[in-house]
């Protein structure tokens, strides 16, 4: 270990990322390489303190050191968990505001988000995914419980601008090819989801 | 029938599918004119707003929420059947727009409603699965979330962060409960919230003090205070 640094100052450097990316509500790339000198230190910590132990074995009290160890191991494990409960919600988030669809998120179009992942996040959001379509299938003959809930419905009709081509659409008056600049007026809850997602825009 | 009667009749269907609309009762109980009666939608938007409010989850409303399901399905079958038939009037289709845009609102609640319950049991989903009282209040299909929702998270934490760790750190939970606020999230029961009485009721709180509420009174209190009185209907979460 490093002698120059104290305990739990890289842990505080993740904790600081988590913050930052509150702060400008933006995901990070993930810090892959801040995760494993953390674990490191762990280790390190780990062997310190087994030393520690054996060494007292007879006396009665702990060592103060031994106490100053645990407590950063303790501390710097929460912060890895912490920074990576915080990108777990950060992504759930944005899984919602897209309508759950996980295409937007992990395509290789949008490669600004998927970059930013780690491996094990990308299997998160795939099982994530999973269990919420398994939730939906419980009200799949009344409605769709993953659209829009920021704005209750005024009216059942909308009329759109298509910003991004995206083909032939399946609606309750036929099927609409949407091409970009072309304006339609259409039913909001066949489309919704097209909005979200960024094709379509509302005039 | 001649025509003109099936025309009669139809009408007849739109009107009759506008009155379920508004979720009115039929008319021969006059449940209107009784104190305190709400209908189906009404005591869905009720519960909506209590769930919405409260820290904690509230007990499942699945046999209220399962009818307005089906009043739904089968409202937009009429919708649909309607739609179709080209003897339908000029004045109908006005009613069935209207019902539709009815529709698609009450969906909203629904929605709403099912995704707020949602967010709850993903945030206490370890609290959840653990506690058998909490089991009772929600659905099974929300229970199996939940479950899944718990053996997803644990699974991530092992496989980004605890099993690169030394062997005696690799518990999710924290020994040193003293130094380290616990692992499971909890829902905060004491959090104030805004109580509204719709009958005359006593709440309790945890500190042995006792408010009287008196009907349409206004208060604001913890909300392990009026958990029991939010249930049972004497009180709502504004």
């Amino acid at each position: 270990m490093n002698e120059a640094r104290q305990y739990g100052e890289l842990a505080t450097q993740l904790v600081t990322e988590s913050r930052r990316s509150t702060q400008t509500d933006t995901l990070l790339k993930y810090n892959d390489s801040l995760v494993r000198s953390i674990i490191r230190e762990q280790r390190d910590l780990e062997k310190v303190a087994d030393v520690l132990v054996l060494a007292t074995v007879n006396s009665a009290n702990p060592p103060p050191q031994l106490m100053i160890i645990q407590t950063a191991i303790a501390r710097n494990k929460r912060c890895l968990l912490a920074y990576h409960n915080h990108r777990i919600q950060f992504l759930c988030t944005l899984y919602w505001s897209l309508g759950a669809s996980l295409p937007p998120l992990l395509s290789a179009e949008t490669t600004s988000i998927r970059a930013k992942l780690s491996p094990h996040e990308v299997d998160y959001l795939r099982s994530y995914h999973t269990s919420v379509m398994t939730f939906r299938a419980e009200f799949s003959h009344e409605l769709d419980i993953t659209a829009s809930i920021v704005q209750p419905p005024k009216e059942l009709h909308v009329l759109v601008n298509v910003v991004r081509d995206c083909g032939v659409i399946q609606t309750e008056s036929g099927t609409i090819d949407f091409r970009m600049g072309h304006r339609f007026m259409v039913r909001r809850s066949d489309i919704e989801h097209l909005i979200v997602q960024g094709y379509l825009e509302e005039v | 029938m001649s025509h003109w009667e099936a025309q009669y009749q139809r009408s007849k269907n739109a009107a009759t599918l506008d009155d379920d609309e508004a979720d009115e009762p039929m008319p021969d109980i006059d449940l209107e004119e009784l104190p305190g009666y709400q209908t189906p939608l009404q005591q869905l938007t009720r519960h909506w707003m209590n769930e919405r409010h409260a820290p904690d989850i509230l007990p499942a409303q699945d046999v209220l929420l399962g009818s307005i399901l089906d009043h739904l399905r089968r409202q937009s079958e009429t919708i649909q059947l309607l739609r179709g038939d080209p003897s339908t009037s000029e004045e109908d289709h006005m009613r069935i727009m209207l019902a539709q845009t009815e529709v698609e609102r009450v969906k909203f609640i629904v929605r709403s409603y099912v995704r707020t319950r949602l967010f709850k049991i993903e945030k206490y989903a370890r609290h959840i699965i653990a506690n058998e009282e909490v089991q009772t209040r929600i659905t099974a299909a929300e229970r199996d979330y939940a479950s899944r929702h718990a053996h997803l998270l644990d699974r991530h934490f092992h496989s980004s962060v605890l099993q690169g760790l030394p062997e005696s750190q690799t518990a999710l939970d924290d020994s040193p409960k003293l130094i380290m606020p616990p692992m499971v999230t909890e829902p905060e029961t004491t959090r104030p919230v805004f109580a509204h009485a719709l009958k005359n009721t006593i709440a309790r709180t945890h500190r042995g003090k006792v408010a009287d509420m008196s009907r349409g009174s206004l208060m604001l209190l913890p909300f392990s205070a009026v958990t029991d009185q939010i249930a049972n209907g004497e009180v709502e979460l504004v």
